[in-house]
């Protein structure tokens, strides 16, 4: 195993191409029909521009001087192996890294052209315009009604109970969750199944209108029908929303993703359209991690 | 080739075997242990309530005498009736119904008085007072006998008992044969240890005074203690910047639990008594020293059940953008209540039965009065017990054992306070 990626690295200095025949077809297929002009919107304008960010957390180095574009409208998935820094990446995005003591993020990132790292830019307001689905479902142990509601609540976005309710019916639409909630709204929302909980937090974060959504391995820990649930209900989230997911599995991020950027030990490696990352890698590594060799 | 093969597998199939057989052993032995340990426990617990109930039970009933009176216009004085000496006057009454008068009654009336509660002086003087027309008239009262007589009654001192053991001549013995003969001795409830103070006679003391004054004490403690300490975990826990500073007070605070009882009451005895002047005796100050002591343990049990909520729902908040404030008092804190109602109503009963403070801050001198408020002088249940043990009436030693089940009612009700409260947050998911 180990003798594999030594090769590998020596092919990457060996500034080989990788050959696109070594890419398994189905994944090259579900790239393709998830950046398919016919099915995907086109890719929309730069909203987060990260430049040089590095994340260290004490005196380790999580993150190296990583600079990625991220598009409106669109899926961007970041991979790569356990511990290359992709969750950290997508931490910074809604400031999340300041709650852990001893987190330190260095560079710049820029949403719409606004520095989300400045001074005078409050977290909590960004965490409002950045919302964020985590791996373990996390729904409030209270009802499914004030799961969905807390948001605007707090960030005091509906002027009456009646509008509050709508907000709450139209984000579990949105999230496909409404038929299977609209009679049971207040028992609690931990008593949902897994992929309806991944669901629920998914309105939840909906609720309060974000311009962004971040999403951590939604994923991982749902069966394979509730995950087929989640990637539907983000290919239609992306119509409105600039998402940005961390998934562990190739074919998700072939499905789901217009964008993809590959991530190894703190570094990023290669970023591109889907398609050209899963059928014609330039870099060695993301080639034979996409192929299943490391990772 | 098959042969040794067998072979091998057979002996690789009795080692396994054998290694079974020894691990089974083991856990049966293990178990026996356990059970053996829980029933050692269980038969000291019921050695102790077994001997507190045998000692106490018959503190719960009391003997009543009714004694038919002349109130004699001779010796009562209508506007002055407390003047009378009432238990003489009975005392002769009743020698003299026994053919006992003038002076072979002289001797006998102060073992005759010895039979009665001194209830019965103030019973008669008060129904005089409030009666005047009932002078000249034979009234009967019912009164408690003494402590000895219902010692007697209850089958703890007898005429065989050693005369130096007892405090009932032959002579009072044979009265209150008499009298029980005559079918004027009841057995009753006795509802006097419960709605009465303490007292020098132990057959009119009860725990009323030092129940209130625990109570009073607890809810100061409870009203200091919880807010406090809940407030100072909080902010420990979810708001102090991790360094040197943080970890020393944490490092003090589990010290200042182990710090023993006395120790808090002689700094109470200083600081609010001597310093502060408060008065002493009362509630007020026994709940100030016993908060001091209930903090640390509020604090700690506090922070190890907010440090128990799971991390996924802060991040949950934080993301939602919630504030810290909002994602520790909306989220976390809510979670984390049984744990802290637990956590605070098992230190607020271990206070409850802290002794040794209140010794310092003068609780455990002899108060009869029951108090209404956090200022005045009091008893405490865990004093109340100290002073009756340490009695010289062989009477009031039932009552201790009493006294004992009170309070230990009290930490029961208390505990089950807090499961039932437990239960009752945990259920809201």
């Amino acid at each position: 195993m180990k003798q594999t990626i030594y090769r590998s690295q020596d092919g990457l200095e060996g500034g080989a191409s990788a050959p696109a025949a070594e890419v398994p077809a189905e994944l090259a297929a579900a790239a393709q029909a998830a950046t398919d002009p016919k099915r995907s919107a086109p890719v929309g304008p730069t909203k987060i521009s990260a430049r040089d960010v590095s994340v260290f957390y004490g005196d380790k180095q999580a993150l190296f001087d990583i600079s990625l574009d991220i598009p409106d409208k669109t899926v961007t998935s970041l991979i790569g192996p356990s511990g290359c820094g992709k969750s950290t990446f997508l931490r910074t995005m809604n400031r999340m890294n300041d709650t852990i003591a001893g987190a330190r993020v260095t560079g710049r990132i820029d949403m719409d052209g606004e520095d989300i790292n400045a001074r005078s830019l409050d977290p909590v307001l960004l965490r409002a315009r950045v919302g964020m689905v985590f791996q373990k479902p996390n729904p409030f142990p209270k009802s499914i009604f004030e799961n969905v509601a807390y948001g605007p609540r707090i960030h005091g976005l509906t002027r009456s109970k009646a509008e509050l309710a709508e907000v709450v019916e139209e984000s579990l639409r949105r999230a496909g969750l409404w038929e299977e909630v609209a009679d049971r709204l207040h028992s609690p929302g931990t008593g949902l199944s897994g992929g309806q909980q991944q669901r629920l937090v998914i309105a939840r974060a909906i609720a309060v209108n974000p311009e962004v959504i971040l999403m951590d391995e939604p994923c991982s820990a749902l069966d394979p029908i509730a995950t087929a649930k989640i990637e539907e209900l983000i290919d239609e989230l992306r119509e409105r929303y600039c998402i940005v997911i961390v998934t562990h599995s190739m074919a998700q991020a072939a499905r789901v993703s217009q964008r993809t950027a590959f991530f190894h030990m703190g570094r990023l490696i290669e970023t591109g359209d889907t398609e050209e990352i899963f059928t014609n890698p330039r870099e060695r590594r993301t080639l034979d991690y996409i192929t299943g060799r490391f990772g | 080739m098959t042969e040794t093969q067998d072979a091998m597998t057979a002996t690789r199939l009795d080692r396994l075997r054998g290694g079974l057989k020894r691990r089974y052993a083991r856990e049966a032995r293990f178990r026996l242990y356990g059970i053996l340990a829980i029933a050692v426990a269980v038969a000291f617990l019921a050695l102790l309530l077994g001997r507190i109930i045998d000692q106490g039970h018959t503190a719960f009933y009391a003997h009543e005498v009714a004694v038919p009176v002349y109130l004699d216009p001779a010796r009562i004085d209508p506007t002055y009736p407390q003047g009378t000496n009432f238990e003489q006057m009975v005392a002769q009454q009743q020698l003299a119904s026994r053919g006992l008068e003038g002076d072979a009654a002289g001797p006998l009336a102060a073992e005759m008085r010895g039979l009665f509660s001194s209830e019965l002086k103030f019973e008669i003087a008060r129904r005089v007072a409030e009666d005047p027309s009932l002078i000249g008239q034979t009234v009967t009262f019912d009164v408690p006998v003494s402590d000895e007589a219902d010692l007697y009654f209850k089958d703890e001192i007898s005429i065989d008992t050693p005369a130096e053991q007892r405090r009932l001549t032959n002579q009072q013995i044979g009265w209150l044969d008499e009298l029980e003969n005559d079918g004027k001795v009841q057995a009753h409830f006795n509802s006097r240890l419960f709605t009465s103070g303490d007292s020098t006679e132990p057959e009119l003391a009860g725990v009323l005074g030092a129940v209130i004054g625990s109570a009073l004490m607890l809810m100061v403690t409870a009203f200091l203690a919880l807010p406090i300490g809940v407030a100072a975990a909080v902010y420990l826990e979810e708001f102090a910047p991790r360094n040197r500073l943080s970890a020393l007070i944490e490092v003090n605070i589990n010290n200042l639990a182990a710090v023993p009882s006395i120790v808090y009451g002689l700094l109470g005895l200083a600081l609010f008594i001597n310093w502060m002047h408060l008065p002493r005796s009362s509630p007020l100050v026994g709940g100030l020293v016993l908060a001091l002591m209930a903090l640390p343990t509020i604090i700690i049990a506090t922070r190890s059940s907010l440090k128990a909520v799971p991390p996924s729902i802060r991040e949950a908040a934080l993301a939602m953008g919630a504030s810290r404030t909002q994602t520790v008092f909306q989220h976390v804190l809510p979670l984390a209540l049984p744990g802290v109602m637990t956590g605070a109503i098992i230190s607020l009963a271990h206070a409850l039965g802290e002794t040794a403070p209140l010794l310092l801050i003068g609780m455990v001198s002899f108060i009869p009065g029951i108090a209404s408020s956090i200022t005045e002088p009091t008893g405490a249940l865990p004093s109340l017990i100290y002073i009756w043990e340490n009695a010289s009436e062989r009477a009031f030693h039932e009552r201790t054992a009493a006294a004992i089940m009170v309070l230990l009612t009290f930490m029961i009700v208390m505990n089950a306070a807090a499961i039932l409260l437990r239960r009752h947050f945990e259920r809201r998911w």
